[in-house]
């Protein structure tokens, strides 16, 4: 199976709900026009990110009525946005959530929110507890955002497990201008490369464009497929929708040439965390 | 420490800041930027930057010249005008400073410096309502970190470009947009009177401040590692005094905290507020 999924490298409006799901709703409507079947969005898409104190104010339970239309358009395309979560303890989560079929099948909680330099998501927000990995018509699929891709614990957990597609919503911001890449871009693709090549894993990086208060997201979007690398690279710093072919025989046919999974003993490592449980 | 350790993709960083300036102010509902040009090198790529990044007629840039300026400066900032293919404005701030001056005999030069880049920040702030727009400032690391700059004066500002870029960096950046080499290659001066250069009066080149900067800012190190580096323990705390000397002009001024919820405290919202 082959399916074309839209990578929405957009610059939500920070703190206007209203105006970024109407954005939403255009890009997923582009998309399934130019015959997508998924679209990712980057890390709270749908409310900007340095939000600080409208947090309180833009939470919003998965089933509020303001993505009504999102789930609407979700029986013709699937879709994955980011949000700020009320969660059922009335605690504020970064969050995304995978809707499909005009229903929600999945919302991941960011789980690694980084609170140190220019970061203070701790500050504002709660952190999610679980792996999100939930089987779709796509395969086995998983949610990282943002800095939890950058744990290959995680990522590779979520590969024992099954999952073949990775979603990656971002917010990276743009920082390191010595060389011809940002230093930023370096350390993303690293993440990219070794999800796809030692994991065998499709990564949809899907990274915001524009400026939070001086913080500004530079891009670069990118499909990572175990066979091909970077098969789709967006622009730095443009809000552009870009397109990618995802042919899931991809993942069978590169785990069978360098079998890492195959290889993989989960006992070893289940047993050494059980024996160091102490330290 | 290698050489190049300060070396920016100017490309890159160029695309980035006109971004940077068309969004910072198109989201907060401004088309129009106001310039103060002084004749000097940051002013000189803040200007071109904003035309760049905003077109010509949406930038106001102005000369804003005391009867002690050089001719230089009014020669490099006619330059710069021309260079940016902006319209000449001049308003000299002699006789508004002058009326102070009388007033307060034996005034020394640091004051009387102050006074003036207050001035200037009252006329260029002045011009930016008259225009709708805000004003770009101008200054750069290596002047915010050590307070080479008047708080409430040229520091004031909407906006701050250049904020992220050791002086050397502008300098470089300046070459990269292709300024006029008269204006890149003369002794930074805050042209308070004849001869004073940043040099003489910080007492370091920019060359030598910068990596110390980057040293102990960017990569954190101890003054005595920086001075392993090569550089005189002595003029690393001194710029390392500088840098803690300076640190109440780099903040907001703080506030008593009584109630629940205190402006600068726990009343947190980005700058960039829409609701």
């Amino acid at each position: 199976m082959t399916y074309t999924v839209a990578l929405a490298q957009v610059n939500p409006a920070c703190g206007d709900l209203e105006a970024n799901v109407k954005m939403h709703v255009s890009q997923a409507e582009d998309a399934l026009e130019a015959g997508a079947s998924l679209i990712v969005f980057p890390e709270l898409s749908l409310t900007g990110y340095a939000l600080k104190d409208q947090t309180l104010d833009i939470m919003r339970p998965v089933d509020c009525p303001e993505f009504a239309r999102l789930r609407e358009l979700s029986r013709h395309i699937a879709i994955c946005a980011g949000f700020v979560e009320q969660g059922d303890d009335g605690i504020p989560y970064n969050s995304a959530f995978f809707m499909d079929a005009g229903e929600v099948r999945h919302v991941h909680r960011k789980m690694y929110l980084p609170t140190h330099g220019m970061f203070e998501e701790l500050r504002f927000l709660g952190r999610g507890k679980q792996l999100s990995v939930f089987d779709t018509r796509f395969g086995r699929t998983g949610i990282v955002i943002c800095r939890d891709l950058f744990h290959p614990l995680e990522v590779s957990t979520m590969a024992a497990l099954g999952v073949e597609l990775l979603l990656a919503p971002s917010a990276m911001p743009a920082r390191g201008f010595g060389g011809e890449k940002l230093a930023i871009e370096q350390t993303v693709g690293l993440a990219l490369g070794s999800a796809s090549t030692f994991l065998g894993m499709f990564v949809v990086y899907v990274n915001r464009v524009g400026f939070d208060d001086g913080l500004g997201f530079y891009g670069g979007s990118a499909l990572s497929d175990p066979i091909g690398g970077i098969t789709v690279l967006a622009p730095r710093f443009e809000a552009v929708q870009v397109l990618g072919a995802v042919d899931v025989a991809h993942v069978a046919r590169h785990r069978y040439q360098l079998p890492i999974r195959r290889e993989e003993d989960l006992a070893i490592v289940r047993h050494a965390l059980d024996t160091r449980r102490d330290s | 420490m290698t050489a190049d350790t300060l070396a920016l993709n100017n490309a890159l960083v160029y695309d980035y800041l006109q971004r940077f300036v068309q969004e910072e102010l198109h989201t907060n509902g401004f088309t129009e930027a106001c310039v103060a040009l002084s004749g000097g090198l940051d002013s000189a790529v803040v200007l071109k930057l904003a035309v760049d990044a905003l077109g010509s007629d949406h930038v106001h840039a102005m000369f804003l010249p005391y009867s002690a300026s050089s001719d230089e400066s009014r020669r490099d900032a006619r330059t710069v005008f021309e260079f940016c293919g902006i319209p000449w404005q001049e308003l000299d701030i002699s006789g508004m400073a002058d009326a102070y001056l009388a007033l307060q005999p034996g005034m020394d030069r640091l004051r009387t410096g102050n006074l003036l880049a207050r001035l200037r920040m009252a006329v260029i702030f002045d011009q930016s309502k008259k225009e709708d727009a805000l004003v770009v400032g101008t200054s750069n690391k290596s002047e915010l970190l050590v307070g080479y700059s008047t708080w409430y004066g040229d520091m004031a500002c909407a906006i701050m470009p250049l904020g992220d870029l050791y002086k050397t960096q502008v300098r470089s950046l300046a070459h990269h947009v292709g300024l006029p080499r008269q204006v890149i290659a003369k002794p930074p001066s805050a042209d308070l009177w004849a001869g004073q250069t940043d040099e003489g009066e910080i007492g370091v080149s920019y060359e030598t401040l910068d990596r110390i900067l980057y040293l102990l800012v960017d990569q954190r190190c101890s003054s005595a590692e920086v001075a392993a580096e090569g550089f005189e323990l002595d003029l690393v705390r001194r710029v390392e005094h500088k840098i803690l000397a300076s640190q109440f002009k780099r903040v907001s001024p703080p506030v008593a905290k009584l109630s629940q919820r205190t402006v600068g405290i726990d009343f947190l919202y980005p700058r960039d507020w829409r609701k």
